[in-house]
C-alpha cells in the first residue's frame, strides 16, 4: 500500500509506519493504519490555550479575559441540529475535549463508523455555533467546573505556586479562567478567538487504528478551517527571578502539602532541542526524587518524606517549571532537604543512564499497544513539528554532564519558589 | 474445569485454575495472580501489605534494588495490589512487561517476570515473624496518614461517607483500607499473618493474556506456582446479603468546600439471572450513563444544576449510585429530578435513539476491552468472580437481544436508600463536622 501524497516513515526498532501528509489549508497530518486493533483514534490538537491571551488582530492587539480557550472548547460541542455528544454516542464512540496552557484537544475513540466520527470532530472545531443565550447557558456550566476545581488543594496550590513563579506571564492563571474572569466572555470574544487560532496551519490532525489513510487525507483536506497560520502572539517574557518569599495557602487540610517551584530562567524555541531538555531534567528528577532513586530512599528512611512526594516538568516555548510536591507534619525540614538536594551536584550512577534507556525502550515498544497513545503521541509531535520515532535517538544524545549541567541551569537561588497549603 | 471460560483457554494447574489467552496483535504480556478472600477485620493488614512487600525481598532489600530490577525489564511493572471487590478483599500480584521478542537478545521477560513475582510474595524482607520493625512502622504511619487525608479530596471523601452511611454493619461499608483505629493498632505481625493467609486460604487465579507463547508460558506459571507455599483454599461467600427496603436517609455533612458533592445510593433486589443485570446496566446507561443520558442533557444541559452528574451500577452490591456536583440549594431539585427520569425509563418513555444509544455505549466499551491485554485479564477476572462463562463476543450478542421491555422492568423493586450531601461550612476547619440528620 502506498501513496505519493503520503511520506512513510517507519520505526526503527519495530518497523511500525505513521503516514505524514499536508493538507492545502496547511494541517499536518499523521496516521497509523493497523488492524491489529479494532478500535479507532482520532485527535485534533490546536495551538491554542490558556496562555494565549493576546495576539494581533486587524492591526492591534486583542488581549482576552482569562479562560477564553477553555470556553470555546466547551462551545464548539454545541451545534443547531443535533448535540454532538449524541451523534458520536449513537456510533458507541466516546467523544471529549481538553484544554491545556498551549493547546487545545479534540478526540474520539470508536470501533464503528470511523469517517462519520471523524467528519463531525472536524466539523465541530471547523465553527463555533454561538448565541447569546448559548454562551450564557455555558457559563453557569462552566462556573460549576471551576467550583469542582477549586475543591482540589493540589489545584489551588499548584496555581499559588504558579502566581510565584510568574509575575507576568499568563500562565499564573488557572487555564479555566476564574467565575469571575469568564463573566467577560462574551460572542464577539469567542468568534474572534475561533478565527484567529482555529486554522489549518494552527491545528495537527492524527487518526491511529483499522482506517485508510487515504480517507482520513480526505476528510482532512475537505476540513472547513480557514487557512493560515495563527496570528502573532503576544506574550510577556517573563525570565526574571521567581519570588522566593514562601506563601501559605489556607486550605482545610489533614495534612499540611508543600509545593516547590523551579521556573526556567532561559527559553529553548526548538522543538527538538525542547524536547531533549526535557528529557535531561526528567532523568535528573527521577534521578534525585524518583520511586528507584537512593537519594528518595534515604529521605523516607529518615522519615523526612513519604511515598506522597512527586516531581515533575512542564516545558513549553515561552515558559516552563519543575515542581515537586510532599505531605508532610514538618514541612520547613522538608523544603530545607529537597533544596539542599538540588543545590548538590549530582553524579550518576555508572549504570543509570542504561536503566533509564531501558526503561524508556519498554516504555516506546508498548505506547504500540494503545492507539489512544499512538495517536495523541503523533499529534503532539506534528502540532510541534517534530520528526516522528525520534525520542529513542535523542535519549541516547544525553550524557551525565549533561544531566548535570541541566541541574546547575534549573536549580538558582532565585528560581525557586514556595507554597505551604494548611489550614 | 471447562476447557474455556470468557473467551480465554482454562486450564488447572497445582489445583489453581489458569485463565490464557495468547494474542499476537500486542507487543505486551500480562500476567495476574489473584488470591480472593472475605473482606472483613483484617482490611487494614491486608491493604499494608503490598506497600511492605514493595520494601524489597532477601535477595534485593530495599526498594531502589526492586525499582532497578523493573528498569532492567525495560521498565516492567512487577506489583502487588490489594484490592476492595465487595464482599471480597483480593491480592493481586501483576506482571506487565514487554514481549521478549521485541526486545534486543530476545531475553525471557515471561519466565524472569513470573520469578520475581514469586520472589516477591513468598521471599519478602522480614524479620523473624514479621516485616522489620522500622520498615513496618513507617509504612504503617504513612497507611493512617493516607487514611487520615482522605477527606482532602471532597468528592472521594463524599462517596466513602456516603457509603458508611448506606451500608453501615455490611462488608461493603468496610474501607478498603481498613480504618484508621485498626491501622494505629497493627502489629508487624499482621501483615506477614496477611499474608500467609492470602496464599494458604485464598481462593488463587492465574488470567494471562498477550504475546506469548504457550508452552514457555505454562512452564513458567508451573515454576511460578510451584513456589508458593501449599494450599488449602476456603470458599467465599459471594453474594452479599439482601437488606430489605426501608425508609430513605438523609445525611447532611458539613466541611470547607467550594461545591457542594451530593451521593444518592439506591438498591436493587438481588439476582442470579446474568440477563437481568445486563438489562439494568443498560438503564443505568441510559439513566446516567454518559453525556447521551437522561440526567446529563437534563441536569446538566437544560437545567445548568451540575457540570458533574453520573449514575453507576456495582453489580456485586446491587448498589446505584447517583454523583453530583452542584451548587447546595440544586441538591433536592437533583434529586427530585432523578426520580422523575427513573420513573419515565421505568415506564419505558423512552425512544429508540436513546435505548440504542445507551446500548451503543455499551457495546463500544466490550469492543475497547478486547484492544489491551489489561481489559481483556481484567474481563476475564471480573467474569470468573461473578461466576458467569461469557466471552465478550456473547456479551455483546446478549446486550443487542435485550428489548425495551426488558429494560424499562429491571429496576423494579428499586428502592431509594440513602441521600447524602457534603456541603460547605462557614466555619473553616469543620471537617467531618456532622450537622444534620434527618428521617425519611
Amino acid at each position: 500500500m502506498s501513496d505519493p501524497r503520503f511520506d512513510i516513515r517507519r520505526d526503527p526498532i519495530l518497523g511500525e509506519e505513521v503516514w505524514l501528509a499536508t493538507t492545502e489549508r496547511g494541517v499536518g497530518l499523521r496516521v497509523v493504519p493497523t488492524d491489529r486493533f479494532r478500535e479507532s483514534v482520532a485527535v485534533v490538537a490546536v495551538g491554542y490555550g490558556s496562555t494565549d491571551l493576546g495576539f494581533s488582530s486587524e492591526g492591534a492587539v486583542h488581549r482576552s479575559p482569562e479562560g477564553v480557550a477553555h470556553y470555546l472548547e466547551h462551545k464548539l460541542f454545541e451545534d443547531e441540529d443535533l448535540h454532538v455528544f449524541e451523534r458520536f454516542g449513537r456510533r458507541g464512540a466516546r467523544v471529549n475535549a481538553m484544554t491545556g496552557f498551549t493547546r487545545t484537544q479534540y478526540y474520539f475513540q470508536g470501533t464503528t463508523a470511523f469517517e462519520d466520527n471523524l467528519a463531525d470532530l472536524l466539523r465541530l472545531t471547523a465553527r463555533a455555533h454561538l448565541t447569546d443565550d448559548n454562551v450564557e447557558k455555558e457559563r453557569g456550566i462552566i462556573a460549576q467546573e471551576l467550583r469542582m476545581y477549586e475543591d482540589h488543594p493540589e489545584y489551588r496550590g499548584f496555581f499559588a505556586l504558579l502566581r510565584r513563579l510568574y509575575a507576568e506571564h499568563p500562565v499564573r492563571h488557572p487555564v479555566g479562567g476564574t467565575v469571575d474572569s469568564i463573566a467577560g466572555i462574551d460572542v464577539a470574544e469567542l468568534l474572534a478567538c475561533h478565527r484567529a487560532f482555529y486554522r489549518g496551519g494552527n491545528v495537527a490532525l492524527a487518526a491511529a487504528g483499522p482506517i485508510d489513510p487515504a480517507q482520513v487525507l480526505e476528510a482532512a483536506s475537505a476540513w472547513d478551517l480557514a487557512a493560515g497560520a495563527a496570528p502573532e502572539r503576544h506574550c510577556p517574557e517573563d525570565l526574571g527571578p521567581a519570588d522566593g518569599t514562601p506563601e501559605l495557602v489556607p486550605i482545610a487540610l489533614a495534612r499540611p502539602r508543600l509545593l516547590i517551584g523551579l521556573k526556567e530562567r532561559s527559553l529553548v524555541d526548538d522543538a527538538g532541542e525542547r524536547t531533549v531538555r526535557e528529557l535531561t531534567t526528567r532523568i535528573l528528577l527521577d534521578a534525585l526524587f524518583g520511586p528507584g532513586s537512593e537519594i528518595r530512599e534515604d529521605l523516607h528512611h529518615r522519615g523526612v518524606v513519604d511515598d506522597s512526594l512527586s516531581a515533575s516538568y512542564t516545558s513549553e516555548r515561552t515558559f516552563g517549571f519543575a515542581v515537586l510536591g510532599a505531605e508532610s507534619d514538618d514541612p520547613d525540614r522538608v523544603a530545607t532537604e529537597l533544596r539542599s538536594i538540588l543545590s548538590r551536584p549530582l553524579e550518576l550512577a555508572p549504570d543509570h543512564l542504561e536503566r533509564i534507556g531501558r526503561r524508556v525502550l519498554g516504555s516506546y515498544v508498548r505506547s504500540f499497544d494503545s492507539q489512544r497513545s499512538l495517536a495523541f503521541g503523533h499529534c503532539d509531535e506534528g502540532l510541534e513539528g517534530l520528526e516522528p520515532f525520534g525520542t529513542l535517538e535523542r535519549l541516547r544524545s544525553i550524557t551525565s554532564e549533561m544531566v548535570e549541567e541541566r541541574r546547575r541551569e534549573l536549580c538558582r537561588d532565585d528560581s525557586f519558589a514556595q507554597v505551604l497549603m494548611r489550614g | 474445569m471447562p476447557d474455556t471460560f470468557a473467551g480465554f483457554h482454562a486450564e488447572e494447574r497445582a489445583s489453581v485454575p489458569v485463565l490464557w489467552r495468547r494474542d499476537d496483535r500486542f507487543k505486551t504480556v500480562r500476567v495476574t495472580f489473584q488470591a480472593r478472600r472475605p473482606l472483613d477485620c483484617r482490611a487494614a493488614a491486608r491493604s499494608l501489605l503490598p506497600a511492605l512487600l514493595l520494601q524489597g525481598t532477601r535477595r534485593s532489600p530495599g526498594r531502589p534494588a526492586l525499582l532497578r530490577r523493573m528498569d532492567a525489564m525495560y521498565g516492567a511493572s512487577v506489583v502487588p495490589g490489594v484490592e476492595k471487590q465487595s464482599p471480597d478483599h483480593v491480592l493481586r500480584l501483576g506482571l506487565d512487561a514487554v514481549a521478549g521478542r521485541f526486545l534486543p537478545g530476545r531475553p525471557d521477560q515471561l519466565g524472569d517476570g513470573l520469578a520475581f513475582l514469586a520472589e516477591q510474595i513468598t521471599d519478602p524482607d522480614l524479620d523473624g515473624e514479621g516485616f522489620r520493625e522500622s520498615v513496618f512502622e513507617r509504612e504503617r504511619r504513612q497507611a493512617a496518614d493516607y487514611v487520615r487525608s482522605l477527606v482532602d479530596d471532597r468528592n472521594t471523601w463524599a462517596g466513602i461517607r456516603a457509603l458508611e452511611v448506606a451500608c453501615e454493619g455490611e462488608p461493603i461499608a468496610i474501607p478498603s483500607t481498613g480504618s484508621l483505629a485498626e491501622i494505629e493498632t497493627l502489629r508487624r505481625e499482621d501483615p506477614e499473618r496477611a499474608r500467609q493467609d492470602f496464599l494458604g486460604a485464598g481462593e488463587p487465579l492465574v488470567v494471562a493474556a498477550g504475546a506469548f507463547d504457550r508452552d514457555e508460558f505454562m512452564a513458567a506459571v508451573d515454576r511460578f506456582l510451584a513456589v508458593l507455599p501449599a494450599r488449602c483454599a476456603a470458599p467465599v461467600a459471594g453474594e452479599p446479603a439482601w437488606v430489605e427496603p426501608r425508609p430513605t436517609r438523609r445525611l447532611v455533612e458539613r466541611v470547607v468546600l467550594q461545591q457542594s458533592k451530593l451521593v444518592g445510593i439506591w438498591r436493587l433486589p438481588p439476582s442470579d439471572d446474568p440477563d437481568l443485570w445486563l438489562a439494568r446496566r443498560l438503564f443505568v446507561s441510559l439513566l446516567g450513563g454518559g453525556p447521551h443520558s437522561r440526567l446529563f442533557r437534563e441536569v446538566r444541559e437544560k437545567q445548568s444544576l451540575a457540570y458533574a452528574v453520573q449514575a453507576g451500577l456495582d453489580r456485586r452490591s446491587g448498589l446505584v449510585t447517583l454523583r453530583a456536583g452542584l451548587d447546595e440549594q440544586a441538591a433536592e431539585s437533583v434529586v427530585a429530578e432523578t426520580l422523575r427520569q427513573i420513573d419515565e425509563l421505568s415506564a419505558g418513555h423512552f425512544d429508540d435513539v436513546e435505548l440504542e444509544t445507551a446500548r451503543s455505549q455499551l457495546l463500544g466499551s466490550i469492543d475497547s476491552v478486547t484492544d489491551s491485554v489489561g481489559g481483556l485479564c481484567r474481563y476475564a477476572a471480573d467474569h470468573w468472580l461473578l461466576g458467569v462463562d461469557r466471552d465478550p463476543e456473547a456479551l455483546a450478542t446478549a446486550y443487542r437481544s435485550l428489548d425495551r421491555e426488558r429494560v424499562a422492568a429491571s429496576f423494579e423493586g428499586l428502592w431509594l436508600d440513602t441521600v447524602y450531601l457534603l456541603a460547605p461550612s462557614d466555619t473553616a476547619g469543620s471537617i467531618g463536622e456532622r450537622v444534620a440528620e434527618e428521617g425519611a
